[in-house]
């Protein structure tokens, strides 16, 4: 019975994060290739509030988690280039579709989700482009998942 | 050659060689305290030789492991054996032991996955507590242990005896997408395969012959 109980690194989680996020990363639809900063980004998901990190920051790179329990997340992106009044507000539509898996990881850490077979669309509006449509798995998030051409 | 009064030596003093049988009461009293705990363990050790006993335990555990993301629940019998060595020089008749010993731990049980909640570190999508239940059955531990203990002889061939066990995992079962959290016998099963076990006995000895 092992009643001696030590800290040892399966006491804590460690591993962060353990879910990945949903990176993207902005660039300059004219000169692919050049990073470019959204004006005033705010980010919410359908029939949710903005997400306090992305309230009208000007970011070429965030990272957004996906709802685990669903098949797909709905996000609306907002910029606006001019001069932060409504009437020049933009919104894109980001739709992201794919399969949660859940992986065991360690004790502390439980179980982490990974998403797979995953399809991305948009709708027309400030996003020009982006790629790739498609991806076979979301495991970690080292790097952009998605590139966005505005 | 002969020594026909070696009997009648009076400085040779004999010690009781047999079966001793008893049980380890520190798990009965963990088990009141412990909600997510029962266990009974029974232990017998057989002198072959002065210093040498051949020793074994065999026992029963289930325990409940709740952690931040999973509630799972292991059990399962066990059984140890192996050889106890008596360091100690007796005065007299005396009969007690600082023992150094060494054993092979196999345990046969199984574990339930009973609920987790996946880690997704979102307060933006949180996730929501799954029940699961999934059962392994038939799963197998295997371990060494080094201990050292102390044994006392409180009454006439009734002993006292508490111990300390070094254990090293060698090879544990996995359920399918989970881990073995706690296996009867190896206790917390740690990320680096070993781990610390406690003894209390109490025991009592069936003396077959004097040496």
């Amino acid at each position: 019975m092992a009643i001696f109980n030590r800290c040892e690194k399966d006491d804590f989680c460690t591993k962060d994060p353990v879910t990945p996020k949903l990176v993207l990363r902005f660039y300059d639809a004219n000169e692919p290739g050049q990073l470019k900063r959204t004006e005033r980004l705010s980010i919410w998901a359908a029939g949710k509030d903005t997400i306090p990190a992305y309230r009208s920051v000007s970011l070429d790179s965030i990272a957004i988690p996906l709802n685990t329990t669903t098949l797909e997340t709905v996000y609306h992106l907002k910029i606006n280039d001019f001069d932060g009044s409504i009437a020049n507000n933009q919104i894109a539509t980001l739709t992201i579709q794919y399969t949660p898996e859940e992986e065991f990881v360690s004790r502390s850490c439980g179980f982490r989700v990974l998403f797979n077979d995953v399809r991305f669309s948009t709708d027309t509006s400030w996003i020009q482009d982006f790629t790739p449509a498609t991806l076979s798995t979301i495991d970690n998030q080292n790097t952009a998942h998605v590139q966005i051409f505005h | 050659m002969e020594f026909p009064e070696v009997e009648t030596d009076s400085t040779v003093y004999k010690t009781a060689y047999g079966l001793r049988v008893g049980a380890d009461i520190s798990k009965p009293i963990l088990a009141i305290f412990n909600g997510n705990y029962t266990g009974i363990e029974l232990v017998a050790d057989y002198r072959i030789g002065k210093k040498i006993y051949l020793a074994t335990e065999i026992g029963f555990e289930e325990k409940t492991s709740i952690e931040d993301y999973s509630n799972s629940t292991s059990k399962g019998s066990y059984i140890r054996i192996g050889f106890n060595y008596n360091a100690y020089d007796n005065w007299l008749d005396m009969n007690n032991e600082i023992f150094t010993g060494v054993r092979y731990g196999l345990a046969l049980f199984d574990q339930t996955l009973n609920s987790y909640t996946p880690n997704v570190n979102s307060l933006y999508f949180p996730s929501v507590p799954i029940n699961a239940s999934i059962t392994a059955p038939d799963l197998t531990a295997h371990w060494t242990e080094f201990l050292v203990g102390i044994k006392v002889e409180t009454l006439r061939n009734l002993f006292v005896s508490t111990s300390i066990s070094y254990k090293i995992a060698f090879a544990v079962d996995d359920q399918e997408n989970f881990k073995t959290l706690f296996a009867p016998g190896l206790g917390r099963v740690y990320e680096s395969g070993t781990g610390f076990g406690f003894n209390y006995t109490i025991s009592y000895l069936i003396p077959f012959t004097k040496k």
